[in-house]
């Protein structure tokens, strides 16, 4: 592994590697969960969570682990998160949790998180895997935060609830429905590319 | 060691210790997340049989609940019914009142649904559709009113608006609505609907 600074190692979530515009992993949660803003927030932050102490996990056990079963302790050791969070927003968020649905223990099979784990936290130690994770997970909530803000703009004319398009705008229901959600990815993606083409120009 | 002994020890240690740490993170939320049930269900039968003081399950099955609304002085003030069946995208969960004596539908109550958004979720919105829902006839089954109308006058009393849009949201809530109303009245006839304290408190 080419040695990196730590602060490298978690400006590289946000943008050069952003799990969500970059790697395009964790598509499904993406684009299921961003109709409302808060459900955004609610859904990074969940995966945040199960991204953040698994990796930690992961890493201080990556010695342990016999490289032959290590997916299949991967995904008890995720699913273990997983289902913590799940219980907990049951238990102390009623309304968020019904409103991500089945999306929330589907965190289980966010690419994201195993992808961190097979590429990062087995091969690294539990400082730099701690620093990727929360590099990553900030990436995650941003790219759903911007998704999710577009699509509930455009499509109710809130943000988090509050009115923010005067009278005169009509919601493009479109942009809740799932179409927008491809709709929005799609042109947030092409965006990505554009800005990198430009800056890779610039370096060369 | 070697490398199957190996393998198992640490499956095994693994399984178990996320299972158990599973089984406390269940154990604490348990309580919290049926109490938050039982919130919900309470609310939504306090706004279906208005002055209600406490409440009682009195007879359930399968995606059907009745429960007994009393007031202050332990007199039934009316039936709250919780059903669930298909809706146009996924099961509709509501609640519906009515008097001690069945014979009319204080209001309805959209508990669940994943309709779309925008056209059938409307079956949420009061202003819309469910202030349409006030006081209805229950003697027979109710109706639909196609086209829509604009206020509760042109209404039967055996009549509720649709949604523009929404035909089949909106038949759909209907048809759960008179199924439960049939079954709450054939229960009610068979004497099934027992309250636990007889002797009101």
């Amino acid at each position: 592994m080419p040695s990196k600074s730590v602060g490298a190692e978690y400006i590289k979530g946000l943008w050069e590697e952003n799990p969500v515009f970059r790697q395009l992993l964790g598509m499904c949660p993406t684009l299921a969960v961003t109709n409302a803003v808060i459900n955004g927030i609610a859904m990074g932050l969940a995966t945040s969570f199960v991204l953040i102490l698994s990796s930690l996990v992961v890493s201080s056990l990556k010695k342990l682990i016999p490289s032959q079963v290590r997916i299949a302790s991967y995904v008890v050791i995720i699913a273990t998160f997983v289902t913590i969070a799940d219980r907990f927003m049951a238990a102390f968020f009623p309304p968020i949790s019904k409103a991500l649905g089945p999306y929330l223990p589907l965190i289980v099979v966010n690419c994201i998180i195993l992808g961190r784990q097979e590429a990062f936290s087995s091969k690294n130690s539990v400082g730099r895997s701690l620093v990727d994770a929360l590099g990553m997970s900030t990436g995650f909530i941003l790219a759903l935060l911007v998704l999710s803000s577009i699509r509930e703009i455009l499509g109710m004319g809130t943000f988090l609830g509050h009115q923010v398009m005067g009278a005169w705008f009509k919601p493009w229901i479109i942009m809740i429905l799932p179409a927008g959600a491809f709709i929005t990815l799609g042109i947030l993606l092409a965006v990505a590319l554009v800005i990198e083409s430009k800056t890779k120009k610039r370096k060369a | 060691m070697n490398l199957s002994a190996r393998m198992i020890i640490v499956l095994t240690a693994v399984g178990l210790i996320s299972g158990s740490l599973m089984a406390v993170v269940g154990m604490l939320t348990k309580d919290r997340i049926a109490f938050n049930r039982q919130q919900e269900i309470e609310a939504a039968i306090l706004e279906v049989v208005p002055g209600t003081d406490t409440s009682e399950e009195l007879f359930t099955e399968k995606n059907f609940t009745i429960y007994g609304g009393k007031n202050r002085d332990g007199n039934l003030i009316g039936y709250a019914v919780y059903a669930s069946g298909t809706g146009f995208q996924d099961i509709i969960s509501l609640m519906f009142g009515t008097d001690p004596n069945v014979t009319k539908i204080n209001s309805l109550s959209i508990l669940e649904q994943k309709e779309t958004p925008g056209l059938g979720a409307k079956i949420t919105d009061k202003e819309l559709f469910l202030r349409f829902w006030d006081n209805k006839d229950a003697g027979g089954g109710l109706n639909l009113r196609k086209p829509a109308v604009s206020s509760q006058s042109e209404l039967a009393p055996n009549e509720v608006n649709t949604i523009t849009g929404a035909t089949i949201s909106s038949g759909k809530v209907l048809s759960i609505v008179n199924q439960s109303l049939e079954k709450l009245k054939q229960i009610k006839q068979a004497g099934k609907l027992i309250s636990e304290d007889n002797d009101a408190e």
